[in-house]
């Protein structure tokens, strides 16, 4: 193989690192955007055995948003495998445990369950707040899109912004708010 | 690929110096035919070359062709190939048909061994436009960029809000008519 062929093979097979802001993010929803960066499954390289993924890291995983009650009624199981070892863990409380948790798990459902889906999982890196480590940050070739706008909330308007706002109608200055 | 073909070497499609593109060199190089003069398992081959071995020798002059008559062995044939390939095959027992069919087909060979291939075609060209890479048809300014990224932090932009599209309304109606202006 030549120079030149063998500086183009690094540079198909090169593996990208891409961002993504989970920032008041569905964390399912965006697990299936993730995963096939994850698996290599968004190349046109692609082959079932092509170790192609790419590297993924997720910041402000603390910041996910679950849909509805999800945090109420969302129920992680785990058994230790002895006698009365399951456990029934509720969304809320897991995250309160370890802000990184549903966010891998549900990455993990998200891949399809064959051999390389734990090395696949190798390549995600999920960092609970907005900052990361030097090394990784000096990695990122690339950022994946969210898919939820933020809102902007009523304390970061201005109070200018917020009187200028539209309004259909105004109160009576003796209405009692409650 | 069945069982019978685990231990069959794998390739490529090619041919010897693009053999048949303007010209055509044969690729059999000789022949060697043995067999014996008495057997009966030799009497398809005898039979052969009794009636069809000269006209084989000569439309191809390209090709050697030896006889061996071997007391009371059977019958075989050997091709040896341009690329220095070998290959045996016995005629026990063929017809005169068979030896035909099968010397015709060591004939038309390219001498490169029988194997299982891994795609049936191949090209010395496999791309003019370049091969892909991570960077193909992405945007240069992602190369100097720097992570998290303003516009890429955002969702994709399918157009203004109601809520956006409601303010613009507001104030365009404000520009007609100041006297809509709220009293702040």
């Amino acid at each position: 193989m030549s120079a030149t062929k063998r500086v183009q093979q690094w540079s198909t097979f090169s593996r990208m690192w891409y961002l993504y802001d989970a920032q008041w993010q569905d964390p399912f929803h965006s697990a299936k955007i993730l995963s096939p960066y994850l698996t290599g499954q968004n190349k046109p390289i692609y082959h079932p055995l092509n170790d192609c993924g790419d590297h993924v890291v997720v910041i402000n995983s603390r910041e996910i948003a679950l849909r509805g009650d999800e945090w109420k009624k969302r129920v992680y199981f785990h058994h230790t495998g002895y006698p009365r070892g399951a456990s029934w863990t509720l969304a809320w409380e897991l995250h309160q445990k370890d802000p990184k948790m549903i966010m891998r798990k549900a990455v993990y459902k998200a891949i399809a369950s064959n051999l390389i889906r734990r090395t696949c999982m190798e390549r995600l890196h999920i960092y609970p707040g907005s900052e990361i480590p030097e090394e990784i940050k000096s990695n990122l070739s690339g950022q994946i899109r969210p898919i939820m706008p933020v809102p902007k909330r009523l304390q970061e308007y201005s109070k200018e912004e917020i009187d200028n706002y539209p309004k259909v109608f105004d109160f009576p200055n003796d209405y009692v708010l409650r | 690929m069945s069982n019978s073909h685990l231990f069959l070497p794998s390739g490529f499609i090619r041919t010897p110096l693009q053999n048949g593109l303007g010209r055509y060199i044969p690729q059999l190089q000789r022949i060697t035919i043995k067999f014996c003069k008495s057997h009966g398992g030799s009497r398809g081959v005898r039979d052969f070359i009794e009636s069809d071995l000269m006209e084989f020798a000569k439309t191809n002059p390209g090709t050697v062709v030896y006889l061996k008559p071997r007391r009371h062995r059977s019958p075989c044939m050997v091709a040896e190939y341009l690329n220095g390939e070998r290959e045996y095959l016995s005629c026990h027992e063929f017809s005169r048909d068979e030896v035909y069919k099968w010397l015709s087909y060591m004939c038309t060979r390219s001498g490169i061994p029988v194997m299982r291939f891994r795609k049936y075609q191949h090209t010395d060209y496999p791309t003019i436009q370049g091969v892909w890479n991570p960077f193909t048809h992405q945007a240069p300014e992602i190369n100097v960029a720097e992570f998290p990224h303003e516009v890429l932090s955002k969702p994709i932009n399918h157009g203004p809000t109601a809520t956006e599209q409601l303010i613009e309304i507001f104030k365009k109606t404000q520009l007609e008519d100041p006297a809509n202006k709220p009293p702040n």
